[in-house]
């Protein structure tokens, strides 16, 4: 398990949201930071496109329920789509 | 002030090639949807559209006319003629030059920016066709429908995404009632379905998992559309005159702004856009019927169209009957106001209003009358159509059942 990939994930989350860096922690709602279903859109490409993953559709109900609510929602979740990327190719 | 109305119609989607077919395919609840045919979907999430089905575009032009025009132009060209032929007009001085031509649309010559594109960026070509440029500017709609039937009067586009056939009706209507000319050629064309859109559209993750369901629990999103719509308007006066036959009245339009986001709607938007609609109309609201809703599926403009509908109609909302006919013809963009203002005329013609079709079950923040899976027998006298697109930009367009007086 590798933290450099936490700190681009945190990175990316601090970039659209309204915290500084070393302010978003994994323990930061994303709801409660200026994330809502439109950046989460942008963030999702960041992630995409940084790490070549395809991240499912998240649940748009405007409640920030699903996935991702936390930093550490997204980290799990990306963690996991590499493994599977790695173990596929 | 002069009033307007509706004396020819024509179209083209993915519900057939003219405004019966459409029709009647809408009062029977059938799809246009299906799994998309015009490009390779291998690798893509959407793999459904609305595509106009058995089109072959050397079936209505000659080799001479496909080198310069699009996609989107043959259907805006195709849709006027037979507006054109349905209004019985003949468009000989003076009336060529007292006749505008607005129709709209939201992305003009994709097509051909595309295969332009492509073949620059990934092929290295040495040139392009020498009519690129002409073929994809999204102008070159109302050239053609000009050039078609020797219209001398105003002809130009107008874009506004989503709402862009909803602009042109209005422009039309305006210039109409000014007395600036008698009859408009208006409506809009778009012609999306290709790789490039559909990959920005998948982008943006709005687009449907499986079909467009609007106001629907469990909706998932839009599903893309292609196609044309066009109407001839008249002034009441001109076509009494000439003995025409009058489809209905365009008694009014409403246009207003979010000035909120690039992408998000705005309750207060929509809102406002009715309520001009009906001043403009000099309806109250009580008097609304039936509304054709924007409805795309998305989770959001579901949404907030219900809550606008609650705030302007307030008791009388549960009282209205709502219908997204996006559901069987898809979004199509900037022919979208224009299909939906045939449907919404083709229901005051029928006294029937068409359904909202896949619909699951009630989403609770979705809570009116949508008509849903079967289309209802119905009085109808007043009817809206509404359009409220990306950037906050939104119309809506007040159809009323015409009476010898």
């Amino acid at each position: 398990m590798s933290d450099s990939i936490s700190d681009n994930i945190l990175n990316i989350l601090a970039k659209h949201s309204k915290l500084e860096r070393d302010k978003v922690t994994l323990d930061t709602h994303l709801g409660n930071v200026g994330v809502d279903s439109l950046v989460l859109v942008e963030i999702i490409f960041d992630l995409e496109e940084r790490f070549d993953i395809s991240i499912p559709d998240p649940d748009f109900t405007g409640n920030q329920k699903g996935q991702f609510e936390t930093a550490a929602d997204v980290v799990k979740i990306v963690k996991e789509l590499i493994e599977q990327q790695t173990k596929s190719s | 002030m002069k009033r307007v109305v509706v004396t020819g119609m024509g179209c083209i989607s993915s519900l057939g090639r003219n405004c019966t077919d459409f029709a009647n395919k809408l009062f029977e609840g059938k799809s246009g949807i299906g799994p998309i045919t015009l490009f390779d979907t291998q690798g893509f999430k959407v793999k459904v559209a609305a595509e106009v089905k058995n089109y072959n575009e050397q079936d209505h032009f000659s080799e001479k006319e496909l080198t310069k025009i699009d996609r989107y132009s043959q259907f805006a060209v195709l849709a006027s003629r037979d507006a054109v032929i349905d209004a019985g007009l003949d468009f000989s001085e003076p009336l060529a030059e007292r006749t505008a031509v607005v129709h709209g649309t939201g992305a003009g010559g994709q097509s051909t920016q595309e295969t332009g594109y492509r073949r620059v960026y990934a092929e290295n070509a040495k040139r392009l066709h020498p009519f690129t440029i002409p073929k994809l500017i999204p102008s070159a709609s109302s050239s053609w429908i000009s050039i078609d039937h020797g219209i001398t009067g105003p002809a130009f586009a107008t874009t506004s995404a989503c709402s862009s056939a909803g602009h042109a009706i209005g422009m039309s209507l305006l210039m109409l009632r000014s007395g600036m000319v008698d009859v408009a050629i208006t409506g809009g064309s778009d012609a999306l379905i290709t790789l490039g859109t559909i990959k920005a559209w998948e982008s943006l993750r709005v687009m449907a998992k499986d079909t467009c369901r609007p106001f629907s629990l469990h909706r998932s999103g839009m599903v893309i559309g292609e196609g044309a719509g066009t109407l001839i308007l008249e002034t009441l006066e001109h076509a009494q005159a000439r003995g025409a036959k009058i489809y209905a009245e365009l008694a009014g339009i409403g246009m207003s702004s979010d000035a909120h986001d690039i992408l998000q709607p705005l309750v207060d938007g929509a809102a406002r856009a009715i309520r001009l609609a009906l001043d403009d109309a000099g309806q109250s609201p009580e008097s609304v019927e039936y509304i054709n809703a924007h409805g795309t599926g998305t989770i959001q403009n579901d949404h907030t169209e219900t809550q606008a509908i609650h705030a302007v109609f307030g008791e009388h909302a549960h009282k209205l009957a709502v219908s997204s006919t996006k559901s069987m013809h898809g979004h199509t963009l900037g022919a979208a106001a224009a299909l939906e203002a045939i449907a919404t005329i083709s229901a005051i013609n029928e006294q029937t209003v068409p359904p909202t079709m896949n619909y699951l079950e009630p989403d609770p923040q979705c809570d009116l009358d949508y008509v849903i899976n079967k289309s209802r027998p119905m009085p109808l006298s007043v009817a809206l159509s509404n359009s409220f697109a990306f950037g906050g930009l939104n119309t809506v367009l007040v159809f009323k059942r015409y009476n010898k007086d």
